[in-house]
């Protein structure tokens, strides 16, 4: 029995320990939905909004918006990274013609199947805050791109902050 | 090997029972063991009871370390329903079992067969090929040692050269002959013919499948994109399958090996697409809005699991490859899954989901319901391969390392078959139910690697430039 509380003990602190390795996330909040007060519209979830159709034969226009970053392993838009999806909002509503393709990315660790997964939740976190600040869900298309593109090839924290990102990609 | 006393303990259990019924051929043993369930009737034969002979009772006891994986419980079972009169003997025997069964899991070398080809002819660079390749692969195997002349217990002779090659293998304390064959050789397809004997040799020596001429799937970036590429089990003849010039990811078998379906950008976004590996055919099959990945053809065909956000998250959906129509299995808003897996019945998917705040293995029957977590060990356990031996592979972090490890579907016993030297990722099962190709990589750079999940060191088989990932072994006809 001792033995049984032993390796109790031991599993408690060894997940402990791992636990403090990782960055803290409230899962629950997780995107912009849930807790952190940024849900969908009128409450709904800001994953339940399906996609509308590819668009046919896109001509991409040329645009100069921020990237958004993320923390590891996370999918939600921090309140610092915000304000470069209220330029694109803004802009996407003066431009009603124009249609936005956000590109999700993820880090290099990790499995790549996995990261597509993380990497098309954080294009959807964005796309659900683009519809909540009044952007039409159908205008907005969503493509992870995972571990596939970095930006920075280094195999380092700082590299790795700079490839978790969505990109804006408008088009007409 | 089993120790005396216990051997005692097994005769006395034994004992009243035809032993010539379990113990008087080698075939007699392999059908036991293949039947399932009773392992120990193997290990009794082979304890010295009756004449098993030599070769094969070498490689049953190999036989029994993979059988052991999980194996004890139903060993003790069967015994139960067989021999319930016995029933001391019987608690005996369950101690015993599960004491061996631990024992097993990692094999000694001393428990392969030795065997010689020393005084193998080869006539000429043909020949010389010949049997460096079929030398390699019985090494290689698991199941074999190279011994000296004089000493191994298998002598392997013949000749062979451009036109023909002829390959015997004697029992040298017998001189009873285990295998024979003659067969056409030519420049161009030696290395197969090699492959092609040596699971000859494995088969009829060990009673198990040989693997040697499969092929396998595998994801290369030498050109500077991610493409598809094939290559023979030994990692020779590599040979590359699309030059799209885009990012193609994650392949996977249709059953027999006659279909791949992988990920592709080639039309912009993530789609998945389907290759008649007879036709060299390809067809884009799904491609909705949003992601679309982790295409897996179901064992009967007729289905594909696959992961869509088309509904607004990475959800995980069964397609009718026939009729079209789309299931979706699970409903978790605040996750992503990755990476679904058919279990052997087809009847269920292991699949990847973050659920809990990371990556873990989850089981959920192919008609959707509640899901059952498999994993809890490792922070982080992805990239899960059901085995036609009903096992389970999958990549776990522990301590900042990827690792290979397996389970049975009830995950109540993982078990690590990789060293911890370096990451191990995407491991794929080959056919014979023992040996897994994956990942390997050391700082940045991934070499395809086969492991032994009886305990063989890893053999790197893409000793090629560049970065080597994803290997899907093509499951037999």
């Amino acid at each position: 029995m001792k033995s049984v509380w032993k390796i109790g003990l031991l599993m408690v602190l060894v997940s402990s320990v791992a636990m403090t390795g990782c960055k803290t996330k409230p899962k629950n909040g997780a995107g912009v939905g849930g807790i952190d007060g940024i849900g969908g519209v009128n409450g709904a979830d800001p994953y339940g909004y399906e996609l509308g159709g590819r668009p046919d034969n896109l001509s991409e226009i040329a645009s100069q918006f921020g990237m958004v970053y993320f923390e590891f392993d996370s999918t939600q838009v921090n309140p610092g990274e915000r304000s470069k999806v209220e330029a694109v909002a803004q802009y996407l509503q003066s431009n009603p013609r124009v249609g936005v393709i956000v590109e999700g990315h993820a880090d290099e660790r990790g499995s790549n199947e996995y990261n597509l997964g993380l990497g098309e939740r954080r294009a959807l976190a964005v796309r659900a805050y683009l519809v909540n600040l009044g952007v039409d869900a159908v205008r907005i298309q969503t493509k992870s791109l995972g571990e596939e593109r970095p930006l920075a090839l280094g195999h380092d924290e700082g590299s790795w902050a700079q490839n978790r990102r969505a990109e804006f990609v408008l088009f007409q | 090997m089993v120790k005396p006393d216990v051997l005692k303990i097994l005769n006395r259990v034994v004992a009243g029972r035809k032993r010539e019924e379990l113990c008087s051929t080698r075939d007699a043993v392999q059908r036991l063991t293949r039947e399932g369930g009773n392992t120990l009737f193997g290990r009794i034969a082979l304890c010295g009871f009756g004449k098993v002979p030599r070769v094969g009772s070498r490689s049953e006891m190999n036989f029994q370390g993979l059988e052991s994986l999980g194996r004890a419980q139903l060993t003790c079972h069967f015994l139960g329903v067989r021999m319930r009169r016995i029933f001391i003997g019987l608690v005996l025997l369950c101690a015993v079992s599960v004491a061996s069964a631990q024992v097993r899991v990692v094999k000694s070398a001393g428990e392969k067969t030795s065997i010689d080809w020393s005084a193998y002819q080869a006539g000429d660079g043909v020949g010389q090929l010949f049997i460096k390749v079929l030398g390699d692969d019985l090494q290689r195997s698991g199941w074999f040692t190279r011994g000296g002349p004089g000493q191994a217990e298998l002598a392997l002779t013949g000749n062979a050269a451009q036109g023909g090659a002829q390959a015997m293998v004697y029992n040298r304390a017998t001189r009873q002959q285990v295998y024979g064959k003659r067969y056409p050789l030519s420049q161009q397809d030696v290395r197969h013919t090699a492959h092609r004997v040596a699971d000859e040799i494995i088969e009829a020596v060990t009673g198990k499948k040989g693997f040697w001429s499969g092929k396998i799937a595998l994801v290369g970036n030498r050109t500077g994109k991610k493409e598809l590429y094939l290559m023979d089990v030994d990692g020779a003849g590599l040979r590359q399958l699309t030059s799209d010039n885009s990012v193609n990811l994650a392949p996977n078998w249709g059953p027999g090996g006659r279909q791949l379906v992988y990920t592709s950008y080639l039309k912009g976004f993530p789609d998945i697409f389907l290759i008649e590996m007879a036709s060299g055919a390809r067809k884009r099959i799904a491609y909705y809005s949003g992601l679309n990945t982790g295409g897996a053809i179901s064992p009967n065909g007729r289905e594909m699991a696959m992961v869509l956000s088309k509904d607004g998250n990475p959800e995980l959906y069964v397609r009718d490859l026939q009729g079209g129509a789309l299931t979706r299995l699970t409903q978790t808003q605040r996750a992503a899954e990755a990476s679904p897996a058919w279990s052997p019945d087809g009847r269920q998917i292991v699949y990847v989901s973050d659920q809990s705040g990371a990556p873990q293995l989850y089981v959920i029957d192919r008609n959707g319901g509640s899901s059952r977590r498999l994993t809890s060990r490792g922070s982080q356990n992805v990239a899960p391969d059901w085995g036609a031996n009903n096992v389970i592979a999958y990549a776990s972090l522990f301590g900042g390392r990827w690792n290979v490890s397996v389970t049975d579907p009830s995950g109540s016993d993982p078990r690590q078959i990789t060293p911890g030297d370096a990451d191990y990722e995407d491991p794929s099962w080959g056919p014979d139910g023992r040996h897994i190709v994956a990942g390997r990589a050391v700082r940045y750079t991934s070499k395809v690697v086969l492991l032994d999940i009886m305990g063989d060191a890893p053999i790197t088989l893409t000793e090629y430039p560049g970065d080597w990932t994803s290997p899907a072994w093509a499951p037999g006809q």
